[in-house]
């Protein structure tokens, strides 16, 4: 982490596949800049709500494929952009948004979508300042727990639930492979 | 124009799907989508067209926009709360559109259906464009395109849709193009809006070769042309123009029951 006057006003991307880590991470992070008197906040997924939403539906209708899946989270990136995000970076604070891109990306291209049209789609969003890579824990194992906690279990359980191409271990094997490439190059997307 | 196709670049399509294309291409049903301004007449062409073709022994679907199961609550909810910026909406009727391509459109026509899209793609690109989006960038969220056999163009002047549409209801906020005009007055505002929409329309015509429709005809008069334009449609050849759109769906179909049955 850098001094205290170049945290300010920074976005802060962490990156990972189990929405509980990714809460944890993000959370321990913010106290250690909180400590070090940066002005902070953290933009998590699925603040629009339209996840949850998606989630009290009829089970019936909860069938979507990995591209609705990604129009549905660029819409809430682009909402998490436009109320949390960018105003506070106009104020000159730090915003820590777990997930940002990449895992997203990551998911996405795991699904087999191509690298050029979730680039296209996801060319409203500014680069971060910097990214932070969960630790993956049971790298071998898919998600578990409520589709709630985060765009992974959200995704594998629409995904899995209706196709067995998308197996979740496989699935999530393959998103972690591809979010180490893109942190080891120094990029989210 | 072509958008980028969604699928990893060298991915060859598969010679299975290339076969099984091949052998729906003449049992496979037609899409035919109606566009135009609101106001246009597509809705009293559609539902004619419609009762027409089931009266020639044809099983008929129609599809509206922003009537996906999944999504349309969460359009509603959001539009009615004016939360949406352009981009988000875009995005929403994205992925409505994504959906019920994949489990309402497809499956029917490759059941044989009819499909009748009353409001394809279209609306969305011509509304996002009017709104000041990058229409290359509104394609690319649309891709992989599906192209449909027909697309029937209803054109009206601004006066004739704006007295159409204020006669029957005040334009809903989106719809009147308020949160980019920012009028107070939903008829003023949707007469703003709908002018550029109107040249939007025209532009996409003439990428996408829309079969123009004068709205202004008598109505049993756009009916005897929309009837006579279909029965001398050609078929969009799958295999050469939504070769893309199909694989992706097909390898999705095999995965998931609903659809899969049909498929």
């Amino acid at each position: 982490m850098k001094r205290k006057d170049q945290a300010q006003g920074r976005l802060i991307a962490v990156e990972g596949t189990r929405g509980t880590d990714l809460r944890k991470s993000a959370r321990a992070l913010r106290r250690r800049l909180i400590s070090r008197k940066v002005g902070v906040g953290v933009s998590w997924w699925d603040a629009s709500g339209a996840f949850f939403e998606m989630g009290l539906g009829k089970r019936k209708h909860r069938i979507a494929s990995p591209r609705t899946l990604m129009l549905l989270y660029a819409a809430d990136l682009l909402f998490r952009l436009r109320w949390e995000i960018r105003p506070a970076l106009a104020e000159g604070r730090t915003v820590i948004a777990a997930p940002y891109l990449g895992t997203a990306v990551a998911f996405g291209r795991a699904c087999g979508l191509s690298r050029d049209w979730l680039a296209s789609l996801f060319g409203f969003a500014p680069r971060p300042d910097a990214c932070h890579r969960v630790e993956e824990r049971k790298k071998a194992a898919g998600w578990k727990g409520s589709a709630q906690v985060g765009f992974g279990e959200f995704s594998s359980a629409i995904l899995g639930a209706v196709s067995p191409s998308f197996e979740p271990v496989r699935l999530r094997r393959e998103t972690i492979a591809l979010l180490e490439k893109s942190c080891r190059r120094g990029r989210v997307s | 124009m072509a958008a980028r196709s969604g699928r990893q670049p060298g991915t060859r399509t598969p010679r299975r799907v290339r076969d099984l294309l091949r052998r729906h291409e003449e049992t496979r049903g037609l899409l035919v989508a109606f566009e135009g301004p609101d106001g246009s007449g597509k809705t009293t062409q559609r539902k004619l067209f419609a009762r027409w073709l089931e009266s020639q022994g044809h099983r008929v679907f129609v599809t509206k926009g922003g009537s996906s199961p999944l999504i349309k609550p969460l359009l509603q909810a959001r539009r009615k709360a004016h939360a949406l910026s352009p981009e988000e909406l875009c995005l929403l009727q994205a992925a409505d559109f994504r959906n019920r391509l994949e489990q309402e459109i497809l499956p029917a026509l490759w059941s044989g259906q009819v499909v009748i899209a009353d409001r394809y793609l279209f609306t969305g690109l011509a509304r996002d464009a009017a709104r000041g989006l990058d229409l290359d960038w509104v394609l690319h969220a649309y891709a992989p395109l599906f192209w449909p056999d027909i697309v029937f163009n209803f054109t009206v002047s601004l006066d004739t849709s704006t007295s159409r549409v204020a006669s029957a209801r005040a334009p809903k906020f989106y719809d009147a193009g308020q949160d980019v005009t920012h009028l107070q007055d939903p008829i003023i505002s949707y007469r703003a809006f709908a002018s550029r929409v109107m040249r939007e329309y025209e532009n996409l015509a003439v990428i996408f070769r829309f079969v123009t429709i004068d709205g202004e005809q008598p109505i049993y008069e756009q009916h005897k042309r929309i009837r006579r334009l279909y029965q001398e449609a050609r078929r969009t050849v799958w295999g050469e123009w939504n070769i893309e759109a199909l694989t992706e769906w097909l390898e999705w179909a095999a995965a998931v029951p609903e659809v899969g049955r049909e498929a």
